[in-house]
């Protein structure tokens, strides 16, 4: 075999002429001129070579994908430029930014938000639904029983089906990629469950001998389902309380789908970083579906207590209220009618009623007709100012109280006339003729049928004395003892006329006239006669008297019958004193003896 | 609702019948060693949150039933592990071959992955039988050899720890 040989050198360099050189460069100008002058031009061109932004341009997006296939050290080293851009960016124009992420976040938020309020919604309504019927009643006696709260029990109860928890599991490694729980369920060790779930699959698939591919489809303890969705690179296991329907199954295989269509890289990837896997919550929460048992139509014998309870009240109201309303009217037209009483607005104060008006001061006190319709001063109050009614009974009431009426006057009223009958003191009588005609309403007082008391008793001490005679002998003049003592009796009488005259303000004379028998000298009988009376005189004068004075007459015989008669009839035949009593007005004018 | 930790991984405790792996995960979860013998018949599932170098990793740990003449591990279970904890009993010389033949069978379901060889019982010395010439081998691949007891506690966070440092690197 013949091995490759290449030439070899001369062995000595020939020598050049300058003529051999200098045909050497015409040769060699011949020969490569054009590549010589394209060289020039290259060798020119790098010394002085700088990028250009086009160059770079062409290359760069070939330059970044190959470099990041290699390593992440671009990635690193382009993450706080691109955080800085962004931050920039955020300050400069936050609008560019909101309009470039609302598509996103729109949707998202409003998502999240429709299923919060759905799940609120549907959690409140169960919980009112049945909070007032009977059966609700009975769930509540059970929750308190039970210690779970009143929305649980009625969760239970009514429960068709609810989706209570989603697993998302990384197949080949079990672990757990993400998991969403329903409210109000509290997950705990979802890893470990996530592990366990996986492992009874490997354990049914190795025990009964099937494909990898073949996986448990459903689980089952007590009314709890475990629904497991098998996918290439993930599992969707949904924990399922009641009895879900098949429906069920197809919500969690497009869940299952979306993931794997969304996280394809990155299952394949997985090298058990699960925060990339976040992203799959919103997808997750979609497969949290409940739903309930339908309530009967028809409204809960506990509403209708409570309707009939509520209609009951108002009727208690209503009746109350139209009581209330009676007795408010009637005690109206109480004040309204009350003498005395000029009620002229009423205005509310609050929860009071305040009567303003005009009250006589001899009229009932209002307080007393608030208490008699049971209103309390809290309720209602009289704010009145003072008047004088002159109306007749009015007048009539304020002539009791001002005239200090005795029980023994009788008044009544006749056009404007103090009729005044009965009997009263002297006194009461003159202070009444004084104060009557003063009194508002009074135009005039009749007294006709008022009998004066203490000119009724003078009069009869007067009659007393009048009846009385004294007897003398014949030709007798002087005082025996039992005339003394019969006179000084009558001077008695006398001094109870003296203080009845003085109370009455009069100055009464009493006339002692005496008498003598006819027979005997005129003369005689005439001196003896007016001895006589003067012996009576010095007799009563013993004691004195203040408003009664004295006259004695000698009448001589007694013959005027009229004189005798007076008297009355004399045993003594004419010798005797009588008394005659006169009311003088003026006492000045009288002598005393 | 709590916060889920955003790095996990599978972890398999391997070894023979009664080598201890159930008593070193309780040692390792929960602190508290339990005296009695909790025979497990298929896989028992546990997790543990591990801090390694600032990141929080939670490790699910898959306490797969021993292998004997009875019970086969079932490599169905081993599918997906980021590391394994091989466990010896120190005092029975017969659960390094049963080690070496889970590792084979390791190596073959989960692909090269790292491990801690772990010779448990160090608190039974009197009835030790094991040397490190029986599992030479085994030590020459793991990250880490270790004797350990599940009762004293020694050895058991230092192999998780070293374990999930481990399997953050790789």
């Amino acid at each position: 075999m013949a091995s490759p040989s290449r030439p070899s050198p001369p062995k000595s360099s020939p020598k050049i002429s300058l003529e051999d050189s200098q045909s050497f460069s015409d040769l060699r100008r011949l020969l490569l001129a054009p590549e010589q002058t394209e060289l020039e031009q290259l060798k020119g061109r790098l010394e002085q070579f700088t990028l250009q932004p086009h160059d770079v341009g062409r290359v760069l997006p070939d330059a970044i994908r190959l470099r990041a296939k290699q390593d992440s050290r671009l990635l690193a080293s382009m993450i706080p430029i691109t955080q800085e851009a962004l931050s920039l960016s955020i300050k400069q124009s936050p609008q560019l930014i909101s309009d470039s992420i609302a598509p996103i976040l729109g949707p998202a938020i409003r998502k999240a938000i429709a299923r919060a309020m759905r799940g609120m919604i549907q959690s409140m309504n169960q919980t009112l639904e049945y909070s007032m019927s009977w059966k609700g009643l009975q769930w509540r006696l059970e929750a308190f029983r039970t210690g779970k709260s009143f929305a649980e029990v009625v969760l239970l109860h009514t429960l068709l089906f609810r989706v209570e928890q989603v697993f998302l599991i990384h197949k080949k490694t079990g672990l757990l990629l993400n998991h969403v729980v329903a409210e109000g369920v509290s997950g705990q060790g979802e890893e470990v469950i996530s592990g366990m779930l996986t492992a009874i699959q490997d354990f049914v698939r190795d025990s009964f001998g099937q494909k990898q591919e073949d996986g448990l489809e459903s689980l089952r303890i007590g009314d709890l389902t475990v629904w497991i969705e098998q996918g290439s690179g993930a599992i969707l296991a949904g924990v399922i309380r009641g009895a879900p329907p098949i429906e069920l199954r197809e919500v969690f295989q497009e869940t299952l789908e979306t993931i794997h269509a969304q996280f394809s890289e990155l299952l394949q990837a997985f090298k058990g970083d699960v925060t990339a896997f976040g992203d799959t919550r919103l997808s997750l929460e979609d497969c949290l579906q409940a739903q309930f048992e339908k309530k009967s139509k028809g409204l809960p014998i506990m509403f209708w207590i409570l309707l009939g309870l509520v209609l009951l009240g108002l009727g208690m109201w209503a009746v109350q209220a139209r009581s209330d309303h009676q007795r408010w009217a009637q005690l109206l037209e109480r004040v309204g009618q009350e003498p005395g009483l000029v009620v002229t607005s009423v205005q509310e104060q609050g929860s009071k009623s305040i009567f303003y008006g005009l009250r006589d001061p001899l009229a009932i006190n209002p307080e007393q007709i608030l208490s008699e319709f049971g209103y309390s001063f809290e309720q209602a109050e009289f704010r009145l100012n003072p008047f004088m009614d002159l109306t007749p009974e009015f007048v009539h009431k304020r002539a009791m109280s001002q005239l200090r009426l005795p029980t023994s006057v009788v008044v009544s009223w006749e056009d404007a006339t103090l009729v005044l009958a009965g009997e009263a003191s002297h006194s009461w009588i003159q202070q009444t003729q004084l104060l009557g005609p003063l009194m508002p309403g009074v135009t005039q007082i009749q007294m006709e049928e008022l009998v004066d008391t203490d000119l009724k008793q003078f009069e009869t001490l007067k009659a007393k004395l009048e009846g009385n005679t004294v007897s003398f002998g014949l030709g007798k003049s002087s005082i025996t003892q039992d005339q003394q003592s019969a006179l000084l009796s009558l001077a008695e009488t006398i001094r109870d006329m003296d203080q009845m005259a003085m109370v009455l303000h009069i100055s009464p004379q009493i006339h002692i006239q005496g008498f003598s028998s006819p027979d005997g000298d005129r003369k005689l009988n005439q001196a003896l006669s007016l001895q006589r009376a003067k012996s009576v005189l010095n007799v009563l004068m013993n004691r004195s008297f203040q408003a009664i004075t004295f006259r004695v007459e000698g009448m001589g015989p007694s013959s005027s019958t009229q004189a005798l008669s007076s008297m009355g009839s004399g045993e003594s035949l004419g010798r005797l004193v009588g008394f005659r009593v006169l009311l003088a007005p003026d006492r000045a004018s009288e002598s005393r003896p | 609702m709590k916060e889920q930790v955003g790095l996990q991984k599978k972890v398999c405790m391997l070894g023979g019948f009664a080598v201890g792996k159930t008593s070193l995960v309780k040692r390792f979860v929960s602190g508290i060693f339990s005296e009695k013998y909790h025979t497990t018949i298929g896989v028992k599932i546990d997790q543990k949150s591990q801090c390694v170098e600032d990141t929080e990793m939670l490790l699910v740990l898959w306490d797969v039933y021993g292998d004997d003449d009875f019970q086969k591990v079932r490599a169905s279970y081993l599918q997906g592990s980021a590391g394994f904890l091989l466990v010896i009993d120190g005092t029975r010389k017969e659960t390094v071959d049963v080690a070496r033949h889970l590792h084979t069978l390791a190596v073959q379901t989960m692909g090269p992955v790292p491990y801690v060889l772990v010779i448990n019982k160090h608190d039974l010395l009197d009835s030790w039988q094991v040397v490190p010439e029986m599992y030479e081998d085994l030590a020459s691949s793991a990250c880490l050899v270790l004797q350990s007891s599940a009762k004293t506690g020694e050895g058991v966070e230092l192999a998780f720890a070293e374990l999930a440092k481990q399997m953050l690197t790789t």
